[in-house]
């Protein structure tokens, strides 16, 4: 925007309706500029609707930037704590998982220097690792998570995979197609903030344990 | 719509587009609660500042220490003053002064330059804000082993009245918190907001009390008298020297303090629900 004189502005989310229930795994499909990161950021409480309501239950967690909070020049694993505090999680739940998430990541020693002297393909793993860590009732993720070279994608998808029968819902906003087909049991599909598809998805992937969660959008805009 | 499995267990929100401003003292208290976030970040923030330097965040007191001595010696030669009573007041003075400008100048960038973490972390945006603050508040009691050395070396007396210090550093803080909080909202919105607040803190400072003391004067000018940054400082720096503040000084932070945090929660409650629009 280049002056008070031409602002711009933009319905991105206009007249939407949705309920999601547990064990839902929602993927949000539409062209980029469709409004699936900003009903993202909404039902994160990051935006908050000009009209309409939203009601959530449970924890939310969201993966809208994999890499939110961390710092290059911090180490391993100080940025695991960093990462793990934007992720809601306290000191202790942190000291718990640190070794966990360390072990996984396969950096060792590397996790003692600081994160600038990393392979682009090492801080992916950092990232990821500490991201799927996360424990919520609702997570909602952009663009996907995916991290690593060949012989490290057993794991990731294993981890995913975890991640995912333990969080009650789960909304995707991704392209991966293949990603989509094996996790979501729903597409909701996105044009110009307005949803214009809702169908379900057979989920490859094994059932999920019961849990209790719902999150509902009404006339949000 | 129903909601069967009702857990009380879980937590629930509801968010309605006609609540929202009612959420900016809320807003205000969870960002608060979440002080293992923001303490840590502040703490961080520091340590990132002077990691693989020896001395460490000991740079913050050494600076102001070289700072502070050499404004003292070249102040009490100028006006030819004792040293032991103008090296002091200078020190205070600064330290004090610091604390306030540098909350209200970072607290103009304390949303700006957390942009990222706004908009892709779901926390309380007044976090942001905290965390400036108590980055700030480390600062200062780094700095404040300059002004344990001064009374050291000055020998100055302290009596049961410098006790007064912590309800005066309390109510310096929550108007520092106030004009900081102002900043924030008003610079994320405007940007050429940083830029005027620099250059009023750097006039203001020149009119205000920080290194010349008042009691030099006949009688206090206006500039002096009704400056809310004098009795801010004087609240602060005359218990740690021995000396009272004036009932003025206590009544007018006092009064300062309410309409400024009125005037600053009204702001929020119109600004924070589009603060993570306008970063």
């Amino acid at each position: 925007m280049t002056g008070a004189r031409d602002i711009v502005s933009v319905r991105a989310i206009d007249g939407l309706n949705l309920e999601i229930r547990e064990g839902e795994r929602v993927a949000l499909s539409g062209h980029n500029g469709s409004g699936k990161t900003t009903l993202l950021r909404v039902l994160s409480g990051i935006y908050k609707p000009r009209a309409g309501s939203i009601l959530i239950e449970g924890k939310v967690g969201a993966l809208l930037d994999s890499t939110a909070g961390m710092d290059f020049e911090a180490t391993g694993i100080e940025n695991i704590y960093l990462r793990g505090y934007m992720l809601g999680m306290s000191r202790r739940e942190i000291a718990s998982k640190v070794e966990e998430i360390a072990d996984f990541t396969e950096l060792g020693e590397f996790l003692e220097l600081p994160v600038r002297t990393y392979s682009a393909g090492m801080f992916t793993r950092l990232a990821f690792a500490v991201s799927t860590a996360v424990e919520s009732d609702i997570l909602l993720i952009d663009e996907g998570i995916g991290a690593g070279d060949a012989n490290f994608q057993h794991k990731v998808q294993q981890r995913i995979e975890s991640l995912f029968r333990r969080t009650p819902i789960v909304l995707l906003a991704s392209h991966a197609e293949g990603m989509v087909r094996q996790f979501c049991t729903r597409r909701l599909i996105m044009e110009h903030g307005k949803l214009i598809g809702d169908e379900a998805l057979a989920a490859d992937e094994v059932k999920m344990q019961p849990h209790d969660a719902l999150a509902t959008t009404s006339e949000l805009r | 719509m129903t909601s069967a499995n009702f857990d009380l267990g879980k937590p629930v929100a509801r968010i309605t587009a006609e609540a929202v401003p009612q959420q900016a003292i809320a807003d205000l208290m969870d960002g608060a609660q979440r002080y293992p976030l923001w303490g840590h970040l502040a703490y961080h923030d520091i340590r990132q500042r002077f990691r693989r330097s020896m001395l460490g965040p000991f740079w913050l007191t050494l600076t102001m220490g070289i700072m502070i001595g050499a404004m003292g010696l070249v102040f009490s030669t100028l006006f030819k003053q004792d040293v032991a009573q103008t090296l002091p007041y200078i020190a205070i003075g600064i330290i004090f002064w610091g604390l306030l400008t540098n909350c209200i100048n970072e607290g103009a960038q304390a949303f700006i330059s957390a942009e990222s973490f706004i908009r892709n972390v779901p926390v309380p945006v007044s976090v942001h804000f905290y965390r400036m603050m108590a980055r700030n508040v480390f600062i200062w009691l780094f700095n404040m082993a300059i002004y344990v050395f001064i009374v050291a070396v000055f020998r100055i007396s302290l009596d049961w009245s410098a006790i007064l210090f912590l309800p005066g550093f309390i109510l310096f803080l929550i108007n520092t918190a106030w004009i900081a909080l102002a900043s924030a909202i008003l610079s994320t919105r405007y940007r050429d907001m940083p830029q005027v607040i620099t250059n009023v803190i750097q006039v203001v400072f020149f009119v205000t009390p920080v290194f010349w003391s008042p009691s030099v004067m006949s009688h206090r000018p206006a500039f002096v008298a009704l400056n809310p940054f004098y009795h801010l400082l004087a609240i602060v720096r005359e218990p740690l020297l021995g000396t009272q503040p004036p009932v003025q000084s206590w009544l007018f932070c006092i009064g300062l303090a309410i309409v400024g945090l009125a005037f600053t929660i009204w702001l929020y409650r119109r600004a924070h629900a589009r603060i993570s629009y306008w970063v």
